[in-house]
């Protein structure tokens, strides 16, 4: 039976921590029985692509291998020196360490999740005083992740990698491929959204991670484009979710409805014994906001506010075409 | 069972957990660890196995009676390993997040700060990527507060609250059990008005007070929440909405069964719903972008809405009788 992945793995790395100078390819393969029979059984082809792979894994890990040429067999030579992967001193109170037990909880995302407890493992092994029972707490922040599009777009971001996806604009009727340089993701009211530079467009844009459809693939090559230092996705993504408005709308509203939208208002009088009359921050998305409570709203102004909701109601009551 | 990435994660860690707790217990491990007690025994059947040469014999001599755990040839190679990108980025991203939150109590939102000060500083330049993810939650602060205490004291809650299935401010008696934070802030608790588990959004909440009665919630199973946090239930009535590719938004806001594409870029979306007379405000809101095709009467209670909404505006005049 093949040896598991996790075994053969764990060897790796203890070979190259272990010891003081390079080791060759040749070397590990007579230390770590798996690469043994992949060479013996397989191929030197075999062997070296698991080799490679395993590399990589383990500096995923956070292992930071050196190459040298100084193998004593002359050849390229792999080790994982001890000073420059020692974590530093690091002194947690009880408190602190309970608070980032609580926080490492948060990812719903299985990597970013598996990577958290991995760092709060290697903290505990350190000596940091985390409490030995899980606490519930009554507190549960949680970050979703259950975009697909997440987990590559975070290591194109984190290794600065330009990538190719296909996206489906807001009211689009299909997607379009993209070119985009990623700079940053920002998770905001439960969605995930990516800001980079697209490079067919030669200019910032924001992308939502659901409307990505298809695989995320990555190319070769460097960013075009200077990185910027800061990047307020949320500023754009809220412009669009209509805050940062600058107009001012009328509306009245029945007595006791539309808790939302009264809860918007920046002023609110009554009109008679059943209706009050609101004045709501105008931006986008407001008219299909006030149409969603039907009889129970009457815009009085802006005249273009008044009019999309008219048009909307129209739309609903079968009095226009509707186009599907 | 845990992949063979976050299984090595693990061993690495626990090695050097180990060299520090000779005779450790194997269930105080488990627990150090969250893992189950099965998962660690598979991980110490892995470590005899590993070592610097299987054939030289060199390896971890680490064995288990079951109840405790010994390592015979401790070797000082088992030191504290620096953090990965990806830890110290889920961590100080997840920390820096949650110490963000409005309402967290300010003694725990000192710690997360004071602690994620210390990781950057250990991370060093593995912490960089975190700066490339940002999470905002948003939670109400002072009725995040008011629940907070009460979830602490153990005590009843009263409510007044915009139930959004039935359009209209409602009073409940919830007993909290927990507040959870995905986007918006919601309360799970029990109602006593209606006699089961609800869900609360913290913005929709008009009114609080934390009352004296003490809490007293039914024993319940922690709902899984990983589909959502509005999960409707198996026997609820089915919807079905049409929508063209301005409405495709549906999809991603509701639990849905299904979404088939339609050959103009939009959608048919079967959803079920606890309240589908609830949904009544979606086709409104809707407008020309999708309309529901089922139930039928649904369809007809969106249309009689929207023509007595119109009503208001006839002639050019606005009317409120």
């Amino acid at each position: 039976m093949a040896i598991a992945k996790a075994e053969r793995l764990m060897n790796l790395a203890l070979c190259l921590m272990n010891t003081r100078r390079p080791l060759s390819k040749k070397e590990l393969r007579e230390s770590v029985e798996a690469y043994r029979e992949a060479w013996q059984q397989g191929s030197e082809d075999a062997f070296n692509r698991m080799f490679e792979r395993d590399k990589d894994d383990l500096r995923e890990l956070g292992l930071v291998i050196d190459v040298d040429e100084n193998a004593l067999d002359g050849e390229v030579g792999y080790l994982a020196r001890r000073d420059r992967n020692r974590l530093p001193e690091i002194a947690l109170d009880a408190e602190e360490a309970a608070a980032l037990t609580l926080a490492a909880r948060v990812w719903q995302q299985a990597k970013m999740s598996g990577a958290a407890s991995g760092a709060l493992q290697k903290l505990r092994a350190a000596g940091v005083p985390f409490a030995e029972e899980r606490e519930h707490g009554a507190l549960e922040p949680r970050i979703p992740g259950r975009e697909a599009a997440f987990e590559p777009l975070l290591t194109a971001a984190r290794d600065r990698r330009p990538v190719t996806f296909e996206y489906r604009k807001a009211g689009a009727a299909g997607a379009e491929p993209r070119s985009v340089e990623p700079w940053a993701l920002e998770c905001w009211r439960g969605h995930w959204y990516l800001a980079g530079f697209d490079r067919d467009r030669g200019s910032a844009r924001v992308f939502r991670l659901s409307r990505i459809t298809g695989k995320v693939r990555s190319r070769a090559g460097a960013f075009t484009g200077d990185v910027p230092e800061h990047v307020d996705v949320r500023a754009v993504v809220a412009r669009f979710a209509g805050e940062g408005a600058t107009a001012v709308a009328m509306v009245r509203i029945r007595r006791g409805a539309a808790y939302p939208l009264r809860q918007r208002a920046l002023d609110t009088r009554p009109v008679d014994a059943d209706w009050d009359q609101l004045d709501i921050p105008y931006g986008n998305g407001l008219g299909a906001d006030l149409a969603e409570y039907g009889p129970d709203v009457i815009v009085i102004g802006p005249e273009d506010l008044r009019a999309d909701v008219i048009d909307r109601l129209r739309a609903v009551a079968g009095l226009a075409e509707v186009a599907q | 069972m845990s992949n063979a990435i976050d299984q090595t994660r693990r061993m690495l860690s626990l090695v050097t957990y180990l060299r520090e707790r000779p005779g450790a217990e194997v269930a105080e491990v488990a627990r150090a660890f969250g893992i189950t007690e099965r998962e660690l025994i598979g991980d110490l059947n892995v470590l005899p196995m590993c070592g610097t040469s299987f054939r030289g014999g060199d390896l971890l001599d680490i064995d288990t009676d079951g109840e405790r755990i010994w390592w015979h040839n401790v070797d000082d190679v088992a030191q504290p390993l620096r953090l990965a990108a990806d830890e110290a980025t889920a961590l100080l991203v997840a920390a820096r997040a949650v110490a963000g939150l409005p309402g967290l109590r300010e003694r725990d939102r000192q710690a997360l700060t004071r602690a994620v000060a210390k990781i950057e500083d250990a991370a060093g330049e593995s912490a960089e990527s975190a700066a490339r993810i940002g999470v905002t939650f948003e939670a109400e602060g002072t009725v995040f507060a008011d629940i907070d205490r009460a979830l602490s004291e153990g005590r009843l809650i009263w409510l007044r609250y915009w139930s959004h299935g039935r359009g209209e401010l409602t009073e409940r008696e919830v007993d909290p059990i927990r507040l959870v934070t995905e986007g918006h802030t919601y309360l799970e608790g029990w109602c006593r008005t209606s006699e089961d588990r609800r869900t609360f959004r913290l913005d929709r909440i008009a009114e609080i007070k934390v009352l004296d009665e003490p809490a007293n919630p039914p024993r319940l199973q922690p709902r899984d929440l990983s589909a959502g946090l509005v999960a409707p239930a198996a026997d609820d009535p089915q919807v079905v909405v049409e929508v063209g590719p301005g409405g495709r938004w549906v999809a991603e806001y509701y639990t849905h069964d299904s979404a088939e594409e339609l050959p103009d870029g939009g959608l048919r979306i079967t959803l079920r719903s606890a309240e589908p007379s609830g949904l009544r405000t979606l086709a409104l809101r809707l407008g020309r972008d999708g309309r529901i095709t089922a139930p039928p009467q649904l369809a007809e209670q969106a249309r009689t809405a929207a023509l007595a909404a119109l009503e208001h505006y006839r002639d050019g005049q606005v009317r409120t009788t």
